[in-house]
C-alpha cells in the first residue's frame, strides 16, 4: 500500500534518511548530550556495516543474530575507539577521531579479511519470518529501528547517564568534583552512540546489497555532523529534522541540477551565521515559535 | 636502500609544500580558535587563479604575485563576511560554516565556466636551475619551492618577531583579551593574520600545481585535512613547531614509504602519527610547553 | 513523551511533501527513453562528465540517422557524485518516474554494484560502461557489462610484455583498487610458467602523487618494464616522477591512462608508454573517427576510454531495441545474438559471454609524438575470453 502512494524512488530516500536519522540520533548522544564532538562517526557506522556483512556471507549467519551482532561489537570497538576523548577534548578530539576515521577505513581498505578493495558483496536481504524485507517492508524495519532510537534518546536523556553526560559537557572539572566519573561516561556515551550507528550500518549494509571502504571515509563523517548541527545539536527533533532534510536535499535539489552541492554548502553556511541553533534547535527561532504557539 | 640523499632531497621539499599550507591554518587557530577548514578552498583558489593568469601572461613569477594576492584577500573576506559573526559562537559553529564554505567553494570551482571537473596541466617552463649532484637531483621547480620556502617562512619569521604587528599577534594568541586590553586592535591582527596565511596557502596551491602539473577542483581535498595532522604534531597555533612538523611528517611518510611501502593508505599513517601524539603528547611533538 | 507522538505524524508529513516534491511524473512522448547515470559532482566528475557526453554524441548520431524503429532516443541523466545511496535512489527514479526501457551505468564499481539490483529486480537492462568489479554483471541476467574485464586486461598486459615486448625482468605496481587488483590478477596469471622474473611488487593508494620514494625502489630493481596500473592524474605523475628520477624501465599501462589528460599531465614524459587499451586512435572504421573528430568538437577536448565505453554502451543497447524491439525480453534475446558488432568504437565486439562480458580483440596504444597510436592488437581466444 505504501509503495502504491509513494513509490520506490521515494520509498529509497526514505530508507536512506532513516538510516541517516539513526545516525545523527546517535551522534546527538555523544555530540549533542555528552559533548564529545566527533568528527569520525561513519567510522562505527563502517564497523557495524562490515561486521553484518562478514557475519552474513561468510558465517551464515541469518539477519537479526547478525544486527544485533553488529551492535554488539561495534559498542566494544567504539568504546576502545573512545579512549582518546580521555585524554583530550574539543579540538584536539576532533581531530583525533577524525583520525580514526582515516584509520579505520584504511584498515579496511588494506586487510584481505575486510575484502579490500573488493568490498564485501552479495549481501542479502534481511529475512524475518519466512519474509524477504525489502523495499516497504525494510522502510518499515528501518522506521522501527528508528523509533527503537529515539526511545532510546529519550530514555538516556532523563536517567542519571544522561544527567552525567549533561554535567560533562557543561563543565567536566565541575562534574568531577560532583562526583561524576567522567572517564567512565564518556566512554558509556561512546559506546551507546556506536552501537547505534553500528546497527545503522547493518541496515544499510543490507539494504544496499553491497559495501566498500569509501562509504564510511571521513566526508560521510563531516555530512553526519552537518546534519545534526543544521537540525539542531542537543536536540533529538533536531536531528530526526537535520538528517531528513540534508540526506533528502540533494535528492530535491535535483531540480537545479549539477549546482546542488554549493547550494548545500550554502544553506551550512546560512543556517550557522542566522541560526547557529539550528532549524528547531533550543533557542532557534521556530522552536521558540512552535513554544509560544503551544502556549496559547 | 635507495639513494638516501636522494629521498631525504624529496622529503624536504614536500615538507615545504606542507609548511606553506599548514602555516596559515595554525595561525588561524592560533588567535580564533577555529579549525579553519576552508583553508584548504583559498589553496585551490591560489592555484586556479595563478592558473589563469599563467595561461593569459606567460609568466610564473606575475601568476604567482597574483595568486598569493587575491587568496590573501579572499581569506580576510572569509573572517570579516563570515567567521567574524560567529566568534561567540559555540565552537561547533564555526566549524560547520567553514564545512559549509569549503564545500561551496569547492563545488562551484568545478562548473564549466571555472575550472570544471577535468584536470589542467600547469606546466612552467623553469628550466634555469636543475641541480645534480652525486647525492641527489632536483628540478628546477623543487628549487624554487625550497628557495620560496625560505624566503617566505624568514619573511614569516621576521614579521613576528621583530615587528609590532608580530608582537601583537603573539600577544593575541596568548591572550586574546589581554591583548585587546592592552590596546592592541585585535580586528587589524586578525585580518592580517587572515592575509597572510591565506596568501602562503595560495601560494602552496600555485607551487603544487606546478610541481604536479596539475589544478584540478577538488585539490583541497587531501590538503583540508592533511594540515591538520601537520598543526597537531607542531602544536596548534605554534608557527616554528609547525614549520618543523611539517618536515618531520613529510620526511617519515617518505622513509617509510620508500623503506616498508604502503602498510595503509599515506593518509591513515599520518593520522596513525596523529593519534598517536594526541594521546602521548597533546602539545605537539615540538612544542616548548 | 509527547515527543514520540509527533514522530509518526513529523514522518508521515515530511514524506508527503517528499512525494509531492520527488513524485512528479512526466508524460510519455514519442521517444524510447534510456537512462543514465554517473558522476557529473564530486571528485569523480571528470569521468562522469566524460560518460555523459560521449553518450549524449551516441544519441545525436542515432537520432541524426533516423532514430530507432523510427523513433528518437532519448537520453535521461543523473547525476549519482559516485555515491551508492545515490545511485540506488536514482535508479528507482529511472525505473519509476522515467519510465526508461534500458539503463547505462556511466559510473565506478561501488554505485554501479548498488544499482545493479535495482534493476535486476525491476526487470530493466542495465549495462556498465566502465565499471570494473567483476561482480557487478553477476548481479543477474539483466546486466551486462561492455567494458574490458580487469583480468583479461591484465592477461593481455602479460601478453604484452612477455610476447611482443620480450621482457625478463618485470615490475608491478598496483593501485590499491578493484580496478589495479583484477589487473594484477590477470597479469600474474599471464606470467604463470613463463620464463619471466618479478622483481618488485607492490601496491600504492589511489591519489597518490608521490611516486619518487616507490619508484627508487623499482629503480633499484633493474626491471625491463615496469607493469603500473592507474588512473590518468596517477599515471601522469607516475611517468613524469619516473622521467626525473631517470628510470629506464619500459612502463606499461592500461585504459585508466586512456584520456587526453594523462597526455597533457605528464608532459613529454609520456612519450614512449604503451598501454593496453580497446580505443585505437588510428582505427579506420568511419564509427571511430567520427566519434573522434565530433567528441572534440562538441566538447573541446579530445575524447578518452571512459567516454568511449558510454558511447558504446549506447549503441549496443540502440542496435539491440532495433533488432528486439523496445522490451527486455527482446533486447536480451538480441544481445544473446550479438555477433562481430561493428558499431562499437572500442574494437567490434565479437560476442557476449553466458556472464554477460563482451569478448573483443584487445588492444595496445602507443603514446608517440605526444599523441595515442597503434601498437598492438590481441585477438587469441584463449587471452580475450573472459572467465565466465
Amino acid at each position: 500500500m505504501i509503495e502504491a502512494i509513494f513509490g520506490q524512488y521515494t520509498i529509497s530516500v526514505l530508507i536512506f534518511s532513516g538510516i541517516w536519522a539513526v545516525l545523527t540520533l546517535s551522534l546527538n548522544i555523544l555530540t549533542g548530550y555528552a559533548g564529545q564532538v566527533s568528527l569520525g562517526h561513519a567510522a562505527f557506522f563502517g564497523i557495524g556495516a562490515y561486521t553484518s556483512a562478514l557475519l552474513t556471507t561468510r558465517y551464515g549467519w541469518h539477519f537479526l543474530p547478525a544486527f544485533i551482532g553488529a551492535m554488539l561489537i561495534t559498542a566494544v570497538v567504539g568504546g576502545f575507539l573512545g579512549l582518546p576523548s580521555l585524554r583530550v577534548r574539543h579540538d584536539f578530539l576532533v581531530l583525533a577521531t577524525m583520525g580514526i576515521n582515516f584509520v579505520v577505513v584504511g584498515v579496511f581498505k588494506y586487510t584481505e579479511f575486510f575484502g579490500g578493495s573488493m568490498g564485501i558483496i552479495n549481501i542479502r536481504k534481511p529475512v524475518l519470518f519466512g519474509i524477504v524485507l525489502s523495499g516497504e517492508k525494510f522502510l518499515v524495519l528501518v522506521l522501527a529501528y528508528l523509533a527503537f532510537t529515539v526511545w532510546l534518546s529519550y530514555y538516556i536523556a532523563r536517567t542519571w547517564a544522561g544527567l552525567a553526560f549533561n554535567a560533562i559537557r557543561a563543565d567536566e572539572e565541575a562534574a568531577e568534583a560532583m562526583g561524576v566519573s567522567v572517564p567512565r561516561f564518556k566512554i558509556y556515551a561512546f559506546i551507546i552512540s556506536s552501537a547505534l550507528a553500528g546497527g545503522a550500518g547493518s541496515l544499510y549494509a543490507h539494504f544496499l546489497g553491497s559495501i566498500f571502504p569509501d562509504h564510511f571515509a571521513f566526508a560521510e563523517s563531516i555530512a553526519i555532523l552537518s546534519m545534526l548541527v543544521f537540525g539542531g545539536l542537543g536536540t533529538i527533533r533536531g536531528a530526526l529534522l537535520g538528517a531528513m532534510v540534508l540526506k533528502a536535499l540533494p535528492e530535491y535539489l535535483r531540480i537545479v541540477g549539477d549546482y546542488r552541492y554549493t547550494i548545500y554548502g550554502g544553506i551550512l553556511v546560512l543556517m550557522m551565521l542566522f541560526q547557529p541553533m539550528g532549524i528547531i534547535g533550543d533557542g532557534s527561532w521556530l522552536w521558540k515559535k512552535w513554544q509560544e504557539w503551544r502556549k496559547k | 636502500m635507495a639513494s638516501f640523499g636522494q629521498l631525504l632531497a624529496n622529503g624536504i621539499v614536500l615538507g615545504c609544500i606542507y609548511i606553506f599550507i599548514a602555516i596559515g591554518l595554525t595561525m588561524v587557530y592560533g588567535i580564533l580558535k577555529i579549525l579553519h577548514v576552508a583553508h584548504a578552498a583559498i589553496y585551490t583558489i591560489g592555484a586556479a587563479v595563478g592558473l589563469a593568469i599563467f595561461q593569459l601572461c606567460n609568466n610564473f613569477w606575475l601568476a604567482l604575485f597574483l595568486a598569493m594576492l587575491v587568496s590573501g584577500v579572499a581569506g580576510m573576506l572569509v573572517y570579516q563576511g563570515v567567521y567574524r559573526r560567529v566568534l561567540n559562537a559555540p565552537r561547533i559553529v564555526p566549524l560547520i560554516i567553514s564545512i559549509g564554505l569549503f564545500t561551496l567553494v569547492q563545488d562551484l570551482l568545478q562548473k564549466d565556466w571555472l575550472l570544471g571537473p577535468y584536470m589542467h596541466a600547469f606546466n612552467v617552463n623553469l628550466n634555469f636551475a636543475d641541480v645534480k649532484t652525486s647525492m641527489f637531483r632536483l628540478t628546477s621547480v623543487e628549487v624554487v619551492i625550497l628557495t620560496l620556502a625560505i624566503i617566505f617562512l624568514a619573511a614569516v619569521y621576521i614579521i613576528l618577531t621583530k615587528t609590532r604587528i608580530g608582537l601583537a599577534w603573539r600577544a593575541s594568541a596568548q591572550d586574546t583579551e589581554m591583548a585587546a586590553a592592552l590596546g592592541v586592535n585585535i580586528n587589524w591582527v586578525i585580518a592580517l593574520n587572515f592575509l597572510l596565511g591565506s596568501a602562503l596557502a595560495g601560494a602552496a596551491g600555485v607551487l603544487v600545481g606546478v610541481y604536479y602539473n596539475n589544478v584540478y577542483a577538488t585539490m583541497g581535498n587531501v590538503p583540508s585535512y592533511k594540515a591538520f595532522v601537520v598543526i597537531v604534531l607542531g602544536g596548534m597555533g605554534n608557527v616554528t613547531g609547525t614549520i618543523v612538523a611539517g618536515l618531520f611528517l613529510a620526511l617519515a611518510e617518505t622513509f617509510l614509504v620508500a623503506t616498508v611501502g604502503f602498510v595503509l593508505p599515506r593518509d591513515a599513517i599520518a593520522f596513525l602519527l596523529l593519534i598517536l601524539v594526541l594521546m602521548f603528547r597533546p602539545r605537539g611533538l615540538f612544542s616548548r610547553g | 513523551m509527547r515527543g514520540l507522538k509527533l514522530l509518526p505524524v513529523t514522518v508521515l508529513l515530511i514524506s508527503a511533501i517528499f512525494s509531492l516534491v520527488l513524485g512528479c511524473r512526466p508524460k510519455a512522448p514519442e521517444v524510447y527513453k534510456i537512462g543514465i547515470f554517473s558522476p557529473t559532482t564530486g571528485p569523480a566528475a571528470a569521468d562522469g562528465t566524460s560518460a555523459l557526453h560521449a553518450a549524449q554524441l551516441a544519441v545525436k548520431f542515432i537520432n541524426e540517422a533516423g532514430g530507432v524503429r523510427g523513433k528518437k532516443l532519448e537520453l535521461v541523466h543523473y547525476d549519482d557524485s559516485a555515491k551508492p545511496d545515490q545511485a540506488v535512489s536514482v535508479a528507482h527514479k529511472l525505473i519509476e518516474q522515467d519510465k526508461v526501457i534500458a539503463a547505462i551505468s556511466g559510473s565506478y564499481s561501488g554505485a554501479t554494484r548498488a544499482a545493479a539490483p535495482v534493476f535486476q529486480e525491476a526487470g530493466i537492462i542495465m549495462i556498465s560502461a566502465y565499471a570494473i568489479h567483476p561482480d557487478i554483471t553477476k548481479t543477474g541476467d539483466k546486466i551486462f557489462r561492455v567494458g574490458c574485464l580487469g583480468t583479461v586486461e591484465g592477461k593481455v598486459g602479460g601478453a604484452l610484455v612477455v610476447e611482443k615486448l620480450g621482457a625478463k625482468r618485470i615490475a608491478i605496481l598496483t593501485i590499491d583498487n578493484d580496478f589495479g587488483r583484477a589487473l594484477t590478477e590477470g597479469f600474474k596469471s599471464y606470467l604463470q610458467g613463463k620464463n619471466v622474473e618479478i622483481v618488485f611488487e607492490d601496491k600504492y593508494p589511489l591519489g597518490e602523487t608521490e611516486f619518487k620514494a616507490i619508484l627508487q625502489r623499482i629503480k633499484e630493481a633493474n626491471p625491463d618494464v615496469l607493469f603500473a596500473s592507474a588512473y590518468y592524474q596517477e599515471a601522469a605523475s607516475l611517468v613524469r616522477q619516473a622521467k626525473e628520477l631517470g628510470l629506464k624501465a619500459q612502463i606499461v599501462g592500461q585504459e585508466g591512462y586512456d584520456s587526453p589528460k594523462f597526455l597533457e599531465l605528464a608532459g613529454d614524459a609520456a612519450e614512449g608508454v604503451i598501454i593496453v587499451t580497446d580505443l585505437n586512435r588510428d582505427d579506420e572504421r568511419e564509427i571511430v573517427q567520427k566519434f573522434l573528430t565530433e567528441y572534440k568538437k562538441n566538447y573541446g577536448i579530445p575524447a578518452d576510454m571512459v567516454g568511449a565505453s558510454a558511447f558504446d554502451a549506447v549503441q549496443i543497447l540502440a542496435w539491440a531495441i532495433e533488432k528486439g524491439g523496445p522490451t527486455t525480453e527482446g533486447m536480451l534475446k538480441a544481445l544473446r545474438e550479438l555477433k562481430n558488432f561493428d558499431k562499437a568504437v572500442t574494437g567490434p565486439i565479437l560476442y557476449y559471454t553466458e556472464g554477460r562480458e563482451a569478448v573483443r580483440p584487445v588492444g595496445a596504444q602507443i603514446v608517440k609524438g605526444g599523441a595515442f597510436h597503434f601498437f598492438a592488437k590481441f585477438d587469441d581466444p584463449a587471452l580475450i575470453t573472459p572467465p565466465w
